[in-house]
């Protein structure tokens, strides 16, 4: 397989450079690289296994890579904890959902908010005050992001009891509440029918439209990825094979070979 | 019967008040009533002593609550900082006299230093792992509660003489505008005084930035981190709290029973509190409260009528076949089966389905 190295873009937003991610010998991503402009939505696809959920592992601090540099606006991500990564600005959706299932959307939209707060215990306790106003500004925030998304008939809702694809929905506000510069969606449409689909897509260039996010998509739905993302970077076996914009991709060789076997 | 405008909310300030409907400030009026009035009404010092010990049992069980209910640690070493509790009491409080917000805060504080050494295992462990941890520090109290004799009297116990007193207001011995009361009846106010404080800050904080991030390291903590909440510092954070509010408690207990020997902070005590919990409800303030009231006011309910209940044996060798502590303690074990099987939300879970269906009514959904 031919690696591909893009040329670097000039100022770009995300920076990944030789991405290496090993598991004993397994090796999961293997010198990727890719750069996320400001603004712009990236998608990432490839085949089952390919590395596409590994990369956000690496990408906000789950998994520490053995090789490779990530920098956000020239700061280094590699090494630093999950939370200090999400105070820096990188939000994410998971692929089979991360709410808390016991509090209620609006908990969970308020938790998105966490580290834009301050509120420690003995603040926490003693309500009056500091705690109390901190409450109101950020549930006012909270509410923006409710109605952006159309969530107003959930508020109150426990998460784990959301229909499926409003907790889809519900856990892309939680991740809009953390107010992040880069937000990395692990397949938002998985398991959606074809109306809740292009529902998403709707909300996707809405957010995009009115708070100019920069995103990376993670997705197997390729008309999904083909009709939104700016670029789009293939991956199979944890090698990057091709990166471009959608009808590049659709027509290289290499990926239609990983996808659909052999050469026809 | 106020009608639904009356319930209307304005602004994220009225939603977020805690009494929030007419009818939950009737309820509040009342409960308060109840504080103030039960004591002269009930003069018998059997009932008056059960309800101390239930109100200081709430307190430890809402603080049991905020670790295991709210944070999803498992903890069977409640005991231990009950115990530590009501050693600082006797040697803070009873041996140099300082006033009972200052031995009580010093309990606090002790036991919270207690549960910060604890907490950091809970970052490496979880579930049974952690119970098995904090299980032995069950046995390691014990071996220190029976050895460090200048603290804690070694095997013979010790008289706590700390007093209930803030400033000129003596509890042991209260005087209200001309009118004398008896020792229960002063720490009756006391207690469950003390009872509505910790379950007025143990709200707000659950309500709040640091009781979501508890919530959220409970429900999934891996989720947790990713959007910034610092899932260890939490779990630090609650163990501290927790065994602050057991060692108040145990401070509490110690000068209300004026005496206290190393046998009484055993594991039984730890899955009492446990029991309370999970019958009260697991992840409700209100349910640590009415867990301790129900599970609590038990073994002195059945201590004073094992005479009437058949099968129960009073004396060694006397008839029947249960003497009353084994009863009590299968009781504890159906308690929480029966809860756990049939109704996981506990008491507080049935309160919200009554209220629930009185909202609706007369629909049954």
């Amino acid at each position: 397989m031919e690696r591909v190295t893009e040329p670097p873009a000039p100022n770009p937003l995300l920076e990944v450079r030789d991405l290496t991610l090993r598991f004993g010998g397994v090796t999961a991503l293997d010198g990727v690289g890719f750069a996320v402009r400001h603004g712009e939505l990236f998608a990432v696809i490839g085949p089952n296994g390919a590395g596409k959920t590994s990369i956000f592992n690496c990408l906000n601090g789950v998994y520490r890579p053995q090789q490779g540099t990530i920098t956000l606006d020239g700061r280094s991500l590699v090494g630093r904890a999950p939370a200090d990564i999400a105070a820096m600005g990188v939000a994410r959706t998971f692929q089979n959902l991360g709410l808390f299932g016991h509090l209620t959307l609006v908990e969970n939209l308020m938790l998105g908010r966490h580290h834009l707060m301050r509120t420690g215990f003995f603040a926490g306790m003693f309500w009056w005050g500091r705690a109390k106003r901190e409450e109101i500004t950020h549930r006012a925030a909270v509410e923006e992001i409710i109605e952006l998304l159309e969530l107003e008939p959930y508020r109150r809702m426990p998460a784990g009891l959301l229909p499926y694809g409003v907790a889809k929905r519900a856990e892309l506000g939680r991740a809009l509440a953390m107010e992040p510069r880069l937000l990395l969606l692990d397949e938002p449409v998985a398991g959606m029918n074809l109306e809740e689909t292009e529902d998403t897509a709707r909300y996707l260039l809405e957010v995009r439209r009115e708070l100019g996010l920069a995103m990376i998509l993670v997705e197997h739905d390729m008309s999904l990825v083909m009709d939104l993302a700016d670029r789009v970077l293939a991956l199979d076996f944890g090698v990057a094979i091709a990166t471009g914009e959608p009808s590049e991709i659709q027509h290289d060789p290499q990926v239609i070979e990983a996808y659909l076997g052999g050469a026809a | 019967m106020a009608g639904p405008h009356r319930n209307l909310v304005r602004g994220y300030a009225d939603e977020l008040r805690l009494f929030g409907t007419p009818l939950s400030r009737a309820g509040l009026v009342a409960l308060v009533a109840v504080f103030l009035l039960l004591p002269t009404v009930l003069h018998d010092d059997f009932w008056l002593s059960v309800l101390i010990y239930v109100g200081i049992t709430a307190i430890g069980a809402i603080g049991l609550n905020l670790l295991t209910g709210y944070c999803g640690q498992i903890s069977l070493g409640h005991a231990f900082f009950i115990g530590a509790g009501a050693y600082v009491a006797a040697r803070v409080g009873g041996d140099t006299g300082l006033p009972l917000p200052l031995w009580l805060l010093a309990a606090a504080l002790i036991g919270a230093v207690l549960g910060g050494l604890i907490g950091p295992f809970a970052l490496r462990l979880r579930g049974h792992y952690l119970a098995i941890v904090t299980l032995g520090l069950i046995f390691i109290g014990e071996h220190l509660w029976r050895n460090l004799t200048p603290v804690t009297g070694g095997n013979s116990g010790t008289s706590v003489r700390a007093e209930p007193a803030i400033g000129p207001l003596d509890f042991g011995d209260l005087t209200l505008f001309g009118e004398s009361y008896s020792r229960n009846q002063g720490w009756f106010w006391l207690v469950w005084g003390l009872v509505a404080l910790v379950a007025l800050l143990a709200k707000n904080l659950v309500r709040t930035r640091p009781g979501r991030a508890l919530q959220a390291v409970r429900d999934r903590d891996q989720a947790a981190e990713v959007i910034g909440v610092r899932a260890g510092r939490y779990k630090i954070g609650a163990f501290m709290l927790s065994s602050a509010i057991a060692s108040a408690a145990g401070a509490l207990f110690g000068s209300y029973q004026q005496f206290v020997s190393p046998d009484e902070w055993n594991l039984l005590l730890s899955i009492q509190y446990i029991a309370i919990v999970i019958v009260g409800g697991l992840g409700t303030v209100f349910g640590s409260v009415l867990g301790a009231i129900f599970v609590g006011a038990l073994p002195a309910i059945i201590d004073r009528y094992s005479e009437v209940i058949p099968g129960v044996r009073t004396s060694v060798g006397g008839e029947g076949f249960i003497s009353v502590f084994a009863l009590n303690q299968a009781l504890f074990g159906v308690l929480i089966v029966l809860f756990l099987v049939l109704e996981p939300r506990g008491l507080a879970g049935i309160w919200l389905r009554t209220k629930a269906y009185f909202k609706a009514w007369p629909f049954s959904y």
